[in-house]
């Protein structure tokens, strides 16, 4: 048996609906670890596909860079905007591991309010970018830009889904200090998200 | 105030748990801050550094690439919590994440130049 079995119950995690492991480890956090791991590969192939291309497509004729059009402005805001969520994230947790509700509210609330403002921005980044004729069929840039941009918006968006759902269970008082997992796991994916942004900011806006 | 100050010390699994370190919202905020302050100096040397500071490309690259990873650790560190934490769940990120790293600047390597399948 592996030393990473789940299925053992000799030592539970607490309060996490018997997740625990025979090592202690809680088989979702692992498991959402491991999925952030395979994320970074996933993001890692569309962030050097759009690099390897990126002279090419700076040498067409038709190039159209986004900062020329948007400037630097937008996407800056963009990137503070999931940084702060960032910051609302971990204080929500933090919230609800002293088991102060209320606070969880307000910050997972400023959380979701944080990432549809993100989304909000992307999508007049990606309708003025359209309205100038960069699209995802344009050229190998707009294929490029857009796939990458536009599966971080998607997870973005898959993210403030999912806190909203932690938001409702946790009015329902399914959340508390020693049973916070969720919370957790959601926190994990999100500050995630941010990571790539961090990445996509400097590598794609600034460089 | 004191609220604001208060110790948050979570152990999910019990004393065995690798979550033993202590973080108090405030610790947060000013991380919060520590990154918006290197954001912005990623903005300044993106957009000013050559033009006020007459700063060569390729220090603009470097600096930006550095700063970048500064901002990417103390989020994985500090707001994932991974310092600290249990090392099969610091293995199961870091792991892949060197493979990513690796694979994507040998794939820059090999195929700069690439003109695309249309070329």
């Amino acid at each position: 048996m592996s030393e990473l079995s789940t299925t053992s119950t000799q030592a539970p995690s607490h309060g996490h609906g018997g997740h625990g492991s025979s090592t202690g480890v809680d088989s979702r956090k692992l498991g959402m670890w491991t999925f952030i791991g395979s994320e970074c590969l996933f993001f890692t192939a569309l962030i050097a596909t759009y690099l390897i291309y990126k002279p090419v497509n700076a040498a067409a004729e038709n190039f159209q860079d986004p900062k020329d059009f948007l400037g630097i402005e937008l996407t800056t805001l963009l990137a503070t905007l999931l940084l702060a969520s960032s910051l609302t994230m971990v204080l929500s947790l933090a919230a609800i591991r002293r088991n102060d509700l209320k606070g969880f509210q307000i910050w997972m609330l400023s959380t979701i309010a944080l990432g549809l403002s993100f989304l909000g921005g992307q999508v007049y980044e990606f309708y003025h970018l359209h309205d100038i004729g960069l699209s995802l069929s344009s050229s190998l840039f707009g294929t490029t830009f857009f796939v990458l941009t536009g599966f971080h918006g998607t997870h973005v968006a898959i993210g403030v889904i999912w806190l909203l759902a932690v938001y409702i269970r946790a009015l329902r008082g399914r959340y508390s200090a020693e049973n916070d997992m969720d919370v957790e796991l959601a926190g994990l994916y999100w500050h995630f998200v941010d990571l790539v942004w961090v990445v996509i900011f400097v590598l794609i806006y600034l460089i | 105030m004191a609220k604001t100050q208060e110790v948050v010390q979570h152990d999910h699994n019990g004393p065995a748990s690798a979550h033993g370190h202590e973080e108090s919202t405030r610790f947060y905020w000013v991380l919060g801050g520590i990154l918006a302050v290197v954001t912005f100096a990623e903005v300044v040397i993106a957009e000013f550094g050559e033009a006020w500071f007459g700063i060569p490309y390729w220090f603009k690259f470097v600096s930006l690439i550095v700063l970048s990873i500064i901002k990417g650790a103390l989020v994985v560190m500090y707001y994932m919590h991974l310092k600290g934490d249990k090392k099969i769940y610091q293995f199961v990120f870091v792991a892949p994440f060197c493979i990513a790293v690796s694979m994507g600047l040998i794939m820059l390597v090999l195929f700069s130049g690439h003109s695309g399948i249309a070329g």
